[in-house]
């Protein structure tokens, strides 16, 4: 590791709070999100870019936070489960997986629920198969994935009848 | 919603009540043991083995003391005087187990120090910074080598034995004598995998110097076992260890074993003047060193049948691998016999069962835990029996199954069925998946070269253990029966609160205590607080308390319904006196004043707020004769168990036997050997049900993992001991783009042995393991393939059609046809 | 500021493969540029007959782009990488420079008409692909080098190309994958170039394998000796992916279904390719 690592003054946007920070180079967009900024909703469950429980939206795009230094979010919009609700009410999409009994321990939920997220802002009738390619980034150890399916179903269809 | 006033009835469970959990966790706002944050935490790092078996000549971990941001390092070495090796479960073990290798390392990833430091990343660099000097040994990766005592792994053990007992009912030679059919099977092999909570384990611990306390926060998933081992380890009285957990992101046993982490964690704090100490495992650390499942391996199996292909007798011997320490077992040498004879009728059955230890991860009670072994061996004998025996594998079933009208139905080695239909089952599972068509499809896909395969996979999930078991694998060892406690109380303004010994991983615990309390009180869940996580300080735990082993729906809930009993009868008797009425005349249910209590004949009512009241802070209205009201009753459920007989290996070791009936349909590709299922059926019987989604999601879980460790996921080690699959990508747990879509059905058949007819559930004893490896078989025994592993990927097919380096069935089978 | 640095540094572009060794501890560069910060090479365009990728394209960008689904086979590339979250951040100068032997890029850009431009401050350079790669994370590109651009020439009318990969999970990368471009004439393949990913040090041509389709009429047996020839040209590893017999066994397979759908595509017909997922 080299010494007197210099660090990088950042500003970006989350969930419509803007902050101005100064951070060592190395530390990951979803420490920063997690320790600095305490916004314990996004989760590590791997270290290999595999599992997407960290997955967060950047300006626009579902990445995952745990292999984006937080320094290239500088200027970037992140959005994450936190910032999804509105005035205390759930978002539709968090509102279908609950009633589709679409999470069980709830810990890969918040980033399924920002994959969703990306998936219907682009798409509004996802097919079964584009749902699958949607989430394959993202592991849920729980529910099969059955039932997600169901609330990311709903979720499309609750958003095309509004 | 406004209840009509009335006695007890089942309104709440049984219905599909969304999850109270559900609106914390959706919004990010779950607390997980990571989200926690201390006052002066410092962030500890293990340091590893990288080798499998090998003498460690000397750390130095100097260079990782002068990093700036460093607090202490610790070893193996410095702990052992000052605690104790782990409690052992097994008879006379002469296993030393710390939480540190000391002298030598005996698995690939063995922590043999630990860093701690101002920071998680500094931590990090540190433990960079430790030099190990070791000594390679001769790593045993294989269990029955490993029994050679060639290179011993615990040299004060003497042997790689663990343990060996013999589970003999009947005459079995009698059996054998009088056979129209004899089928030997070589060598079957239950693979290694583990079901990978997505949150890994996570341990804060604070030894506060103040008070000589041991503070933890974590997502231990069995902490009334993991404070017992941790009291003794670290000679600490068991009310100075508090254990709190709040979310915990699954578990599926594995999280039952990190009572070691949680042993250093604490005494890091310790060394580090009482602050405050977390460690966050990696993924990586996950793979190699938190549990795995138990491995198997099953040799020289015979079965005698009747000429109808009734089986009347098995002998076999079955070799369990356990990994470097035994740590809970060798309790899976027992564990495995709640379902001896699996669902089938035979009698008379020898299993000479020997457990070893070998260099890799220690194992722990991975989901369907030691049960899914020993049915995927049965399910195996099954199949192949049918197939040497031309008989179509539902036919097979239908002549062996227990019959419905057998229940309850008492196993050759004394336990008790409750209940069950599971040709009932079967004839759902076909209907549901279209039995005819695919098997028309099948022979007409046949016909065109393609290999499609139909398979079916009984399996019983055993729920709430009798700990007596453990005498039959350690007769001095001081556990029997199981219980479970559960706090229920109107607190000072009337809010009803309950509080249980679990600690769930999504298991929907808030919710289905809320369903119970709601029918005693007659009034709506959402009026019930159920306090999430565990916490010693509750005072609700019994030495059994957790979440393992599919018993919440019957220890947990029973002990909720006897709290809510209690409480309701106190409530009563109080509200008798105030309303000026007779117990029999006061009734329940929400009015005006919300939930209250009303007398029928004068329609005087009070609501909790005026019981709470009295009791709590008007008390001087309150008679000395009603002095012990207390509206906080605490109930602890015991199960109806006795010692089992330890000699006969006899006795009733589970409380209900929920099951399961899954069919899968599979294509083998004849150029790229990808299996693909095509059509999945899972039916279900757990009894009564109480909240049907909450079910049905737990069957979708198991049956996931199953799929998972039938296809994907494999612990795999090299021959030296490198763990092959030490990230999840190599790993690959099952993913949204692997998972077919699953039919599900279900039929209840209550069970006599709980207060709801409910039967403890979620494991789903890894049916689709079975259920994959017989459609398997079905698509390829023609082709001379009989399935002998439990993991069968494109590879592996690979090499059993083209290689033929493996699932040769005239290696591995002999028929013999007996005169009649 | 690369020259002044020197070899310590690395070059981060999506960081999707960079950013994961770094935190297994696999790779620790003393330096880290971050070329994000350089909107001008994220383009993709198409220009004298040739497509042009500029080299922070990122996958997902090159998978919804039109421009770029004017050669399919860069389409079935850029939509089988990885994950939806991957492909959002990784690029496509990032996966050519990184020179993983298991990266999907350089399997199907052998097939192509493809250069790589070069960048230092003394100037560009364009390379051709098959010279780009030297050996398992190795190219040619000095420390003080960059990759600004692919560049990918459209074929004439006639020409058909496909890419197809088997993966156990789309994070993963595949256990064998297989790249083929051909130019029909009627029943008769013209030209053919085909090439192997996952199955060696870096991907493979595998020219005995074209050999064996040129000036041929494609046929169940002509194919069949094609993907032999593929076959013999593979030299896998056996790993947690699968014994080297098998991913010889896969590419034979493959190679098998990617002539049949280059073929089709060369005929005009729109055919939708998506990866085989355990």
């Amino acid at each position: 590791m080299p010494e007197n690592i210099e660090k990088i003054s950042v500003k970006l946007n989350v969930n419509g709070k803007t902050y101005v920070r100064n951070l060592e180079p190395r530390l990951l967009l979803v420490e920063f999100l997690r320790e600095e900024l305490d916004l314990t909703g996004t989760h590590v469950g791997c270290d290999t870019t595999y599992c997407g429980a960290c997955t967060v939206l950047m300006n626009g795009a579902a990445v995952k936070s745990c292999t984006v230094f937080a320094v290239q979010a500088d200027g970037a919009e992140i959005l994450t489960v936190e910032g999804l609700e509105k005035d205390g009410q759930l978002h539709p999409i968090q509102k279908a997986f609950g009633d589709s009994y679409g999470l069980q321990c709830g810990y890969c939920t918040p980033g399924l629920l920002i994959s969703t997220y990306e998936l219907l802002s682009h798409n509004k009738q996802p097919s079964d198969k584009q749902i699958r390619k949607a989430i394959a980034g993202n592991t849920c150890r729980c529910t099969g994935y059955q039932n997600i399916f169901k609330a990311i179903q709903l979720a499309a269809q609750n958003r095309t009848r509004t | 919603m406004a209840n009509k006033f009335g006695g007890e009835e089942k309104k709440w469970v049984g219905k599909a009540l969304p999850r109270k959990e559900e609106d914390r966790l959706l919004r990010g706002r779950g607390r997980f043991a990571d989200d926690i944050k201390l006052r002066d935490m410092a962030y500890l790092r293990f340091v590893r083995s990288p080798y499998a078996h090998a003498r460690i000549i000397s750390i130095d971990t100097s260079a990782a003391e002068a990093l700036a941001g460093v607090v202490c390092t610790l070893t193996g070495k410095e702990i052992v005087p000052q605690t104790q090796p782990f409690i052992e479960i097994g008879p006379d073990s002469k296993v030393r187990d710390y939480p540190f290798a000391v002298s030598k390392v005996r698995y690939q990833g063995e922590p043999v120090a630990a860093v701690v430091a101002e920071s998680a990343s500094i931590a990090d660099d540190a433990a960079e910074l430790v030099r190990v000097e070791y000594e390679a040994l001769e790593p045993v990766m294989d269990a029955e080598q490993a029994l050679q005592d060639n290179s011993i792994l615990h040299e004060e053990a003497g042997t790689n034995k663990i343990w060996h007992g013999v589970f003999e009912y009947g005459d079995v030679e009698k059996d054998f004598q009088d056979a129209a059919f004899v089928v030997r099977i070589d060598r079957l092999h239950f693979h290694r995998f583990s079901s990978t909570p997505l949150e890994n384990n996570v341990v804060i611990g604070e030894w506060n110097l103040k008070d000589d306390r041991i503070y933890y926060s974590c997502n231990n998933s069995f902490p009334s076992f993991a404070i017992q081992f941790l009291s003794a380890h670290l000679n600490v009285h068991i009310d100075r260890i508090r254990v709190q957990t709040s979310d915990i992101g699954g578990s599926f046993g594995i999280k039952i074993t990190n009572y070691p982490q949680m042993a250093v964690v604490a005494l890091a704090s310790k060394k580090a003047g009482g602050r405050p100490v977390k460690w966050v495992e990696t993924r990586s650390e996950h793979m190699t060193s938190s549990a795995h499942g138990n491995e198997r391996t099953f040799r020289d199996t015979r079965v005698a049948l009747d000429k109808n292909g009734l089986i009347t007798a098995i002998t076999s011997r079955h070799i369990d691998d356990c990994g470097a320490y035994p740590r809970y077992e060798p309790l899976g040498c027992v564990i495995w016999s709640q379902v001896f004879p699996g669902v089938y009728r035979f009698k008379n059955a020898r299993i000479d069962f020997t457990q070893t230890v070998t260099n890799k991860c220690p194992v722990g009670p991975n989901r369907g835990y030691s049960r899914m072994q020993h049915l995927w061996f049965l399910e195996r004998v099954i199949d192949i029996c049918a197939h040497e025996l031309g008989i179509p594998a539902d036919e097979m079933r239908m002549r062996n199954y227990i019959r419905p009208e057998e229940f309850p139905y008492t196993t050759p080695n004394g336990c008790v069925y409750d209940s069950g239909n599971y040709p009932g089952m079967l004839e759902l599972a076909k209907q549901l998946i279209g039995w005819d068509a695919w098997k028309k499809k099948q022979a007409e896909a046949q016909k065109q070269g393609r290999l499609i395969g139909i398979g079916i996979g009984t399996t019983l999930d055993s729920g709430t253990n009798n700990f007596g078991q453990s005498q039959i694998v350690n007769p001095g060892a001081p556990f029997s029966g199981n219980s479970q406690g559960a706090n229920c109380k109107l607190d000072i303004y009337g809010e009803v609160v309950v509080a249980v010994g679990s600690c769930p991983q999504g298991q929907g615990h808030e919710t289905t205590a809320a369903q119970v309390v709601a029918d005693v009180l007659n009034i709506s869940p959402d009026l019930i607080t159920v306090r999430t996580g565990f916490d010693t300080e509750r005072n609700v735990h019994t030495g059994f308390s957790g979440t393992y082993a599919s018993q919440f729906a019957v220890s947990g809930l029973s002990a909720v319904h006897g709290a809510a009993q209690k409480l309701k009868t106190e409530m009563k008797r109080l509200a008798a006196f105030v309303l000026e009425s007779e117990e029999d005349d006061v009734e329940f249910g929400v009015g005006a004043q919300g939930p209250e209590l009303r007398a029928k004949r004068t329609g005087k009512s009070i609501n909790y707020w005026g019981l709470a009241n009295i009791v709590n802070v008007n008390s001087a209205v309150l008679p000395v004769e009603m002095y012990d009201i207390t509206l906080n009753c605490r109930y602890i459920w015991r199960a109806p168990f006795k010692v089992p007989d330890k000699q006969r290996k006899y006795g009733n070791l589970t409380l209900t036997y929920a099951s399961q009936l899954h069919i899968a349909v599979i294509e083998v590709d004849r150029e790229t050997f990808i299996p693909t299922i095509l059509d999945y059926v899972a039916v279900d019987d757990c009894g009564t049900v109480i909240n049907p989604p909450i079910v049905e999601g737990q069957v979708y879980g198991a049956t996931a993992h199953g799929i998972g460790a039938a296809l994907l996921e494999n612990c795999a080690y090299d021959a030296v001991g490198n763990m092959l699959t030490s990230t999840f990508s190599d790993y690959t747990p099952i993913t949204a783009l692997n998972m077919p879509k699953i039919k599900y059905g279900h039929i209840q058949t209550p069970s006599p042995h709980s207060y709801s007819g409910a039967k403890g559930m979620g494991e789903g004893g890894a049916a689709p393991i079975h259920t994959i490896s017989a459609a398997l078989q079905d698509a390829l025994f023609s082709n001379g393939i009989i399935i002998e592993d439990s993991f069968n990927n494109a590879d592996s097919l690979f090499r059993a059609l083209v290689g033929k380096e493996i699932c040769q069935a005239e290696r591995l089978v002999k028929l013999e046809r007996r005169a009649s | 500021m690369l020259a002044q640095i020197g070899d310590e540094a690395k070059l981060l572009a999506g960081g999707q493969s960079l950013i994961p060794l770094m935190k297994l501890h696999f790779a620790n560069p003393g330096h880290l540029v971050d070329l994000n910060f350089i909107p001008e090479i994220s383009y993709i365009k198409e220009e004298d007959g040739a497509l042009g990728f500029g080299a922070l394209a990122r996958h997902a960008e090159i998978e919804n782009s039109a421009t770029a689904a004017k050669l399919p086979i860069i389409h079935d590339c850029a939509a089988g990488i990885a994950d939806v979250q991957v492909r959002n951040r990784g690029t496509i100068g990032g996966s050519i420079a990184e020179a993983d032997p298991s990266g999907d890029w350089a399997t199907v850009l052998l097939t192509q008409a493809a250069e790589v431009r070069c960048l230092s401050p003394k100037g560009e350079r364009a390379v051709s692909l098959n010279q780009f790669i030297t050996d398992a994370y190795t190219t040619v590109l000095a420390h003080d080098e960059l990759v600004s651009e692919i560049t990918v020439k459209i074929p004439p009318k006639g020409t058909g190309a496909a890419y197809l990969a088997f993966k156990r999970a789309a994070p993963v990368y595949p256990t064998a994958s297989a790249a083929v471009s051909v130019a029909m004439e009627g029943d008769v393949c013209k030209e053919a170039d085909i090439a192997l990913g996952c199955v060696g040090l870096i991907a493979i041509k595998a020219t005995a394998a074209e050999a064996a389709l040129r000036g041929q009429r494609l046929t169940d047996k002509s194919i069949a000796a094609a993907a032999e020839a593929a076959r013999a040209a593979a030299d896998p590893q056996s790993d947690m992916r699968g014994s080297a017999g098998y991913k010889r066994a896969l590419v034979v397979a493959l190679v098998k279904r990617v002539i049949e759908i280059a073929a089709r595509r060369a005929r005009g017909e729109q055919v939708e390719v998506s990866h085989i997922y355990a």
